[in-house]
């Protein structure tokens, strides 16, 4: 007697689970044929970094400070600077990335003090060796660096003109609060 | 000490040693058991790990505790949230960083994610293990909008690094809200269906019950945490013992049970992620808005010279970090309690009377993760 009910017991319980997947069958697949149709990714989905570009620039804006170099745990990054003629900050002359390594932590990203990193969009990249994955991150900015080059001379000018201006401007108010103090005391 | 490469049959013909694993899909990664049979009875068996041994204890003191943040989640790359999270609380609590509120929900709502969607994985291995192909797939399903759902704020699916010392990284928005409401309610629904398709299904019970017996005594010598633990009884829970960030404002339950066997361990996890969920729709009910970063976090983080020790709750149990700083930014050791490592030494003696098809229902069924044990 006990068998049959053990019997019966299993036998519905198999068919609720069967029910489960029947039910299944009518759904609509909740996989993306990847190479047909591509995922959205987040906005904020990590990858291999790259240099973004600055509005008033035009390209990017590193100082080649080294800060982003120091932080990274995986020593992935390299970058050698120099100063140019008419900038008051240095310039990247090359910025090596060696994704291989990278475990996207974002810890450059936190540390750069111009806010110049970010990630890259193509998150399928793949490669048979390891120099696949040797990233130069300036590639994408040598045509332009010229004109960079050119709109940051015209910043810093510029800039070097306001502080002188002010600071002109500082050294008249304050001759005239004297001329007026002298007149004070005068009076 | 036993002795390590015997196997096969032995002089008397009738017991012989056997290795499952390292690669073996049952063992969940690169565990290798050598097993000591007499037929298919198992008379000892040695857990052998170290196989995926990265050394992190030893990098972390070559770096400093900022560097040391994307490590933490490769320890244990199923609850890497918690993980990374727990590290960053403890940081925060020695150097006495004030984290906002905002952050603090986020993180909570982050963590109680993670661990539904560790709770998922090892639901479907387990399932797959005792052969049913079937709810690893719709587990699988569900632990992908996870996924997606973490990625939208940290942007990564599995190794976060998504917490920083006084904070984390992004803002949530009403999307990531909106989705983490939306499947929290998806998967209650989807809740009933798996009990439907497991746990009232009369071959999976006959398979779990009574076996694998990790009884209150052995959980004491061994110090078992986590859902291990509480299958056998024991209402311990680092949340609500203990409570670190805002885990003392939130109303939740520690499922128990007495029986200790591998179906009260299953059970005991599939309750946690209901109350997992509770706790995420309260967390985003209350969500203040606010900043998500300490306004002033310092460059340099050098604790004061002494040992600390925090513990946080993951997935699997106890996760303790023990601190010694010279007072200088490079930490002069830190070493993890791991809970897998203290559960998964349990088996030597669990092992022992059962069968090789009951070995693969309790190594399931404790749910060890062999980057976490090994470090
Ligand atoms: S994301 Fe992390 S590992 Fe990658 S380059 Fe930046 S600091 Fe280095
Ligand atoms: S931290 Fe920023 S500015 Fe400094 S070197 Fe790196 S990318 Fe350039």
């Amino acid at each position: 007697m006990e068998m049959i009910s053990d019997v019966y017991r299993g036998f519905r319980s198999l068919l609720k689970g069967m029910g489960v997947t029947i039910r299944h069958f009518f759904r609509k697949p909740v996989t993306v044929e990847y190479p047909r149709e591509r995922a959205v990714v987040s906005k904020v989905q990590r990858n291999a970094i790259v240099l973004i570009e600055k509005d008033d620039i035009g390209s990017h804006n590193c100082i080649a400070c080294l800060q982003c170099e120091k932080i990274c745990p995986s020593n992935c990054i390299s970058i050698t600077g120099s100063r140019k003629d008419g900038l008051a900050f240095k310039r990247p002359d090359t910025f090596d990335l060696n994704f291989a390594l990278c475990s996207e932590c974002g810890l450059c990203l936190d540390v750069c003090p111009t806010d110049t990193l970010g990630y890259s969009k193509q998150y399928d990249k793949a490669g048979y060796s390891r120099e696949d994955f040797f990233y130069d991150l300036l590639d994408q900015w040598k045509a332009t660096e010229e004109t960079a080059l050119g709109t940051l001379r015209e910043i810093e000018r510029k800039k070097k003109e306001e502080r002188e201006a002010r600071r002109k401007a500082d050294a008249e108010a304050k001759a005239k609060a004297k001329e007026n103090d002298d007149g004070d005391e005068k009076a | 000490m036993p002795e390590l490469i015997r196997v096969g049959r032995d002089e008397d013909r009738d017991t012989y040693h056997l290795n499952m694993g390292p690669q073996h899909p049952s063992t969940h990664g690169v565990l290798r058991l050598r097993l000591h049979l007499k037929g298919e009875v198992i008379l000892s068996a040695d857990p052998i790990v170290g196989y995926s041994h990265r050394a992190h204890e030893k990098m972390a003191e070559n770096r400093n505790y900022i560097q040391f943040l994307p490590n933490t989640s490769r320890m244990d790359y199923l609850s890497g949230m918690i993980y990374n999270v727990g590290y960053c609380q403890a940081i925060e609590k020695i150097i006495g960083l004030e984290v906002p509120e905002r952050a603090e929900y986020i993180r909570v709502i982050c963590c109680e994610l993670n661990r539904i969607s560790s709770h998922l994985l090892w639901y479907g291995t387990l399932l797959m293990d005792l052969g049913g192909f079937t709810p690893f797939l719709y587990c699988f399903e569900d632990r992908e909008r996870i996924l997606d759902i973490l990625d939208l704020v940290s942007g990564s699916r599995l190794t976060y690094c998504y917490g920083r010392f006084g904070g984390v990284t992004e803002d949530v928005d009403d999307k990531f809200l909106s989705e983490t409401l939306a499947f929290c309610k998806h998967l209650r629904n989807r809740l009933p269906e798996y009990d439907d398709l497991v746990t009232n299904n009369v071959i999976f019970q006959n398979r779990c019950k009574g076996i694998g017996h990790i009884d209150k005594k052995t959980c004491h010598e061994f110090a078992v945490t986590g859902p291990c633990q509480r299958a056998a009884g024991e209402k311990r829970d680092v949340r609500r013992d203990e409570p670190y960030g805002i885990y003392d404002r939130f109303d939740f339950k520690v499922p128990t049970r007495t029986g200790g066997d591998c179906f009260d361990r299953f059970m005991v996890r599939v309750e946690e992620i209901s109350e997992s969920l509770s706790i995420v729709e309260q967390a985003i009910s209350k969500l203040p808005v606010g900043p998500v970063m300490a306004p002033k976090v310092p460059r340099k983080i050098a604790p004061a010279k002494g040992e600390y020790y925090f513990a946080v709750e993951s997935a699997r149990g106890h996760f303790g970090m023990y601190i010694v700083s010279n007072g200088t930014e490079i930490p002069e050791r830190m070493h993890f309690r791991t809970p897998s490592f203290s559960n998964l030494a349990t088996m030597r003696r669990v092992l022992k009377g059962s069968t090789i098809s009951d070995t693969v229902a309790i190594l399931g069924s404790i749910d060890i993760v062999l980057p976490e044990i090994d470090r």
